[in-house]
This record gives C-alpha cells, structure tokens and sequence, in this order.
C-alpha cells in the first residue's frame, strides 16, 4: 500500500497540539532535567554538577518522599480501580436507581481536590462523623487516626473519594463494548459469577482498568494539595518536598532533581502497568 | 423418552407477550427447527431454554428434570450465536477448551477433545490465531467446535448462519446436520431462513406471534401447511377462498373466483358440502395445459421472470392474480395468453 504523504495542511493542522506539548512541555522537561546538573538554573548560573543528585540521594528525606509517593501512587491507583470496577460492573447491567445513583457518583467529580480534602476531613478526621458514630455503637472505645496518619490511609481514602468518577466513565466505556452475547456464551459453557469475571470482564477491560491505573497513579504520584491537608507530618509527598526544597531551603536545582525523578517514575511505572495488563490479558 | 420438553411456556416482556402458552417435546437426537418472522417468539423461547431468560409460565424440563430455576452454567446446554460471541482475548484453542476448563476436565482429556472436534471441523490450523483473525465461515466452526467438545445435552443455534454469505451458509448448514447426525446431540435451531429449516431440520415449528402454527417434518410443512400464515411463510403460495359445490369421498368440486377446481382433500380434512373453504397451492404446482389434464386455467402473462432453472411467471386469471413457476423452457412474454392445469392433490386445505 502507499504511504500516505503528510501534507503542508496537516502540518499546520498539528502545530497547536503537537506544537505546544513540543514547545512548553517538551521545553519544561528538557530544562528540569538539565537543572538538576546546576545548568541553565532559575538562579542565573550554569556549571556542571552532580551535587544536586548527590544531595538528594543522599538525604533520609528525599527517599522516604520517594517511597511515600510511590506508596499513595500505586495504593490509590489500585484502590480506585477496584472500588470503581464493581461499580461499573452494576452500572453495566443496570436496575433501579441507576440514574439518581449515577448522578451522586459523579459528585466528586466537579470538586476541587482541595475542597475534597476538606470535605473528607470532617468525615474521618478524629473527631469526625465516621469515629463519632462508631463511638456512639460502642464499637470502638477511643477514636482511630485516619487522617495526618503516619502510613497515608487519609490520602488514599480522599484519592479513591475524589477520582472514583473519574474512573468509573472510563471503565464504564471499557466494559460497554464488551458484548452481552460473549457474556451468555462464558455462562452457557459452564462459567460461574467469579470465571466470567476474571477470565471475561477483567482481561477485556483492561485497556480501561489499564489507563485509569495510569492517570490515576500520575495524580496520587505527584499530588500536593491532598498530601498538605491529609498527608502525615512526615514524610512528605515528593511534590510538597519539591515546594519545601524550592521555597523554602531555595534549592532550585535540587527541586528540579526531584522533578526528574517524578517524571522518570511516573515513566518505569507506567512501563510496568503496561507489562502487567499485557500478563493479565495474555493468561485466557 | 423426550430429551426436551417445554410445557405451557408463556414469556412476556412488560406488555409484550413473547411466547404463548407453548408446549414442545423432543426426542432424544432430534433436530427440531424453530422458525418465524422477526418478534414470533423463537429467540426468546432458545433463551429460556438456555436459561438466559426465566419463564412467566409454564415448565423446561430436560428428561425428568425441571429445570425453570436451573442458572445457566448448571444446565449442560451449549449455545452457537448469531454473533458468534467468541471470546475476543483468547486464541481459538482456548476458546474451544473453555467449556471443558469450566467443567474442571483433566487436561490431558481437554487436549483429547478439542483436537479431536478440530480436526472434524477443519479447524487444526487454526489453533494459535484469536477471533479477529478469522474469516466469518472460520468463526462459525470455532463457535460450533466450542459448543459441542463440551457434549452437550442439548445444542442450541440462534440463527448461527444469518452473517455468513449464500454459498457458505449452505456449505455449514451441511456440516452442522451432518456433526449433529454423527454425534446424536438433541438440537433446537432458530432460523427465519425457511431454506436453511427445510434443509436441516427433522420436525419445524412454525412460530407466529408467540404461539405455534404448525409443528411437522419439512415436507408436511410445505406440501400440507395448515394455515395462510405457513403456507404464506413458508415458499410461494398461491391462497384463495372458495365454496364445495359437489363432494364425492375425498374429491370435492370448489367454486373460486376463478372457476370451479377439482380438489383431492386428505382424507380427515373433507369439508361439508356448500361450505367456504380456503385453499392453497404452490407455483411450481402449476403445469402448461396438455390434453386431458385437470383444472384448466387460461391466464394472461403480466410478466415472465427466467430464472435459469425455472422461469417465474406472475399472471391474471380473470381479475385474479396468481403466480406460476415452470420448469419447461418456453419463451413467455407479457400479455401471451396461455393456459396452465393444477394437478388435484396439488392443494391444502387452510385453516385460518
């Protein structure tokens, strides 16, 4: 078959989407990362180092961020995912109520992740509804620490809370293509509830659980503003250590450093869903 | 004993009734064909089956058992669909060995199995490839090998060859009777291809609006329908109202609109003398008058249609229209005034 040649028009027709990401994203990425070898700084100087990396690697700090980060990436993408899925799953089959129950789950959904934050605080936060009523049942004698708790569960909750929405319309698409037919012909062969889930929903919605996993680990990864209101007091979220770093020590070129191992996190963990979808499809 | 017995089946969806009041039974190893229009009622009656559907009223059972409250992985049926429904994400040797995965066979015995029904349906090269690269006859066999490897007590077809072109439908019409002969597995297909039910079938039920018109062998269903609807339904028909002016045993004389016919009845259906009949004959029944042969008619040629093996011939027989099919070869031409004869067992008499 011929090569389809790309024409003049095409190029222009590219030039706002491709042309901005190219010229300020691709620009940011490219200055961050020479940044944290000391060239090109915001501070005016250019001098080849690896004193910025040598810094950040080396404090207790910057790593504890690093995991942290990891942690409420990978636990908020899963749990999303997985509060999302049997969601959508009832969705996909409707029944009663499925209107009213689809405009309520989409709440969160207009809801700035800040606002949410402070909406979810007096929900779990330590003297709020949820420890309140289960003080009120007797069901526990002192209240638990869910929020500013040391290992994040305040993030994660507010995480799954706020991007549910959000991931219910994309799982919801993955799951509408799958045909009614392919579902009744699993059943008619033998499969029960669980077979059809796991040998049928799961692998051909993965391209959806996939991409939600995705976007919704980039938003955990890098999140700041759920990270200040429900975050422990340490450590802190790798883009709160980016704040602290830029604003406060002023360490510009350490704060790109950290900005570099974002992105390239975000890089080797997307690679990793992607092998893991794949796995996941690939076992029939 | 009967393998499949359906008895007072009465399905609605809200308003709509699906199914009326239908009572089945088939034999062990019988093909029986579900055939209809669009909306009759055949699909749902397949899906109750299937248990995909539960019934309002009415009993499933499959030899002594009931089976109304039965889900349907629990009911050893195996379904071939319209659509295939294969599974997208598996290659065909698994989508052929999910059943058998599904009812915990060993896998030595699974690999037994599906060898061997892809090797009697031509389908050994196939093994690695996944749906989407299958061509729609490929597909069909995989869905077929799927449904039967897990021998089934009961096979179910919902118009399996409707996506397929016209020759390879025939070509798989062929090899699905000859599979199902060859493994005696009980089998309900649902067609509107009244070709395919003839050609397939051993007993049609007829289905019309949610109820049975007529259950019979093929050719019962076309040489003797009952009603317009059958004999309208199935093949070209040529259907008028008339008066018995004279009866002598089984042979009547029939006053129609266009001329009195002598008729050959069967013998339990005989009507009284001086009552309105409706009757039918086909127009193949139709033959070029020569002396001496019965129910002439003198018609004249609106339009004359060559077909190669038969030419279709529509014409008016004094106001009336009526449509004739020749199998001898003479140039016809609009406006030729010819006359035809109706052998006289050639009709049916209708019931409705």
């Amino acid at each position: 078959m011929k090569k389809k040649e790309i024409s003049p028009i095409d190029v222009l027709m590219l030039i706002p989407g491709v042309g901005f990401i190219l010229l300020f994203i691709g620009s940011s990425i490219f200055l961050t990362f020479v940044q944290s070898f000391g060239l090109f700084s915001i501070t005016g100087k250019s001098l080849f180092t690896l004193e910025n990396w040598k810094a950040i690697l080396q404090a207790r700090e910057s790593i504890d961020s690093l995991l942290f980060s990891l942690k409420m990436g990978v636990l908020s993408s899963i749990g999303t995912v997985v509060v999302a899925f049997p969601v959508a799953l009832f969705f996909r089959k409707g029944g009663t109520g499925k209107g009213i129950l689809g405009s309520i789950i989409k709440v969160p959904l207009f809801i700035p992740a800040l606002v949410a934050a402070f909406l979810i605080l007096n929900l779990i936060s330590y003297h709020g509804l949820v420890n309140t009523f289960l003080m009120r049942l007797h069901l526990i004698s002192e209240p638990f620490r869910m929020l500013n708790d040391k290992f994040g569960w305040g993030v994660v909750f507010i995480q799954i809370w706020k991007n549910l929405p959000f991931v219910l319309l994309i799982i919801m698409a993955s799951l509408a293509s799958i045909r009614d037919d392919t579902i009744d012909a699993a059943r008619n062969l033998g499969a029960g509830y669980w077979s059809i889930l796991f040998r049928i929903y799961i692998p051909l919605a993965m391209p959806g659980i996939l991409v939600s996993m995705i976007l919704m680990f980039i938003k955990a990864f890098g999140d700041f503003p759920i990270c200040s209101v429900a975050g422990p007091i340490y450590p802190a979220s790798m883009a709160q250590r980016m704040q602290i770093m830029a604003t406060i020590y002023q360490e510009w070129d350490q704060a790109a450093v950290l900005g570099v191992m974002i992105i390239v996190t975000a890089f080797i963990v997307i690679w990793a869903y992607s092998r893991l979808a794949e796995f996941v499809k690939g076992v029939d | 004993m009967s393998n499949l017995r359906i008895k007072n089946l009465t399905k609605r969806f809200d308003e709509v009734l699906a199914v009326d009041n239908l009572s089945l039974e088939v034999a062990n190893g019988e093909f029986v064909t579900l055939l209809g229009p669009s909306g009759c009622g055949k699909t749902t009656t397949l899906r109750v089956i299937a248990g995909f559907s539960y019934p309002d009223e009415g009993e499933i059972f499959f030899g002594d058992r009931i089976m109304n409250n039965i889900s349907p992985n629990k009911r050893n049926t195996a379904m071939c669909f319209q659509s295939y429904a294969l599974f997208p994400h598996m290659s065909v040797w698994n989508n052929i060995s999910f059943g058998l995965k599904m009812q915990k066979i060993p896998i030595q015995e699974q690999k037994k199995r599906v060898s061997k029904v892809m090797g009697m349906l031509g389908i050994e090269n196939l093994e690695k490839r996944k749906p989407g690269q299958l061509s729609g006859g490929q597909q069909q066999r995989v869905a077929l090998a799927r449904a039967i490897v897990t021998e089934p007590q009961v096979l179910l077809f919902d118009e399996p060859l409707s996506n397929l072109d016209a020759k390879l439908r025939v070509q798989v019409r062929v090899e699905i009777r000859e599979m199902q002969k060859r493994l005696g597995i009980t089998t309900i297909y649902v067609t509107h291809d009244q070709d395919e039910a003839l050609a397939i079938s051993d007993r049609i039920v007829v289905m019309n609006q949610g109820h049975i018109e007529q259950l019979g062998d093929p050719y019962t269903i076309y040489r003797k329908p009952e009603t317009s609807f059958v004999a309208g339904f199935i093949g070209l028909a040529n259907i008028y109202e008339g008066t018995i002016v004279a009866k002598a045993g089984r042979k009547c004389t029939v006053e129609a609109p266009f001329g009195k016919l002598d008729i050959v009845f069967d013998a339990k259906k005989v009507p009284e003398e001086g009552k309105k009949v409706k009757f039918v004959w086909r127009p193949e029944d139709m033959k070029f008058y020569t002396k001496g042969a019965p129910n002439r008619i003198k018609g004249k040629i609106m339009q004359s249609v060559f077909m190669g093996n038969i030419t279709d011939i529509f014409m008016d027989v004094q106001g009336n229209k009526m449509r004739a099919q020749i199998d001898e070869s003479r140039k016809l031409i609009a406006g030729d005034i010819i006359d035809f004869s109706i052998p006289e067992d050639a009709f049916s008499i209708l019931r409705r």
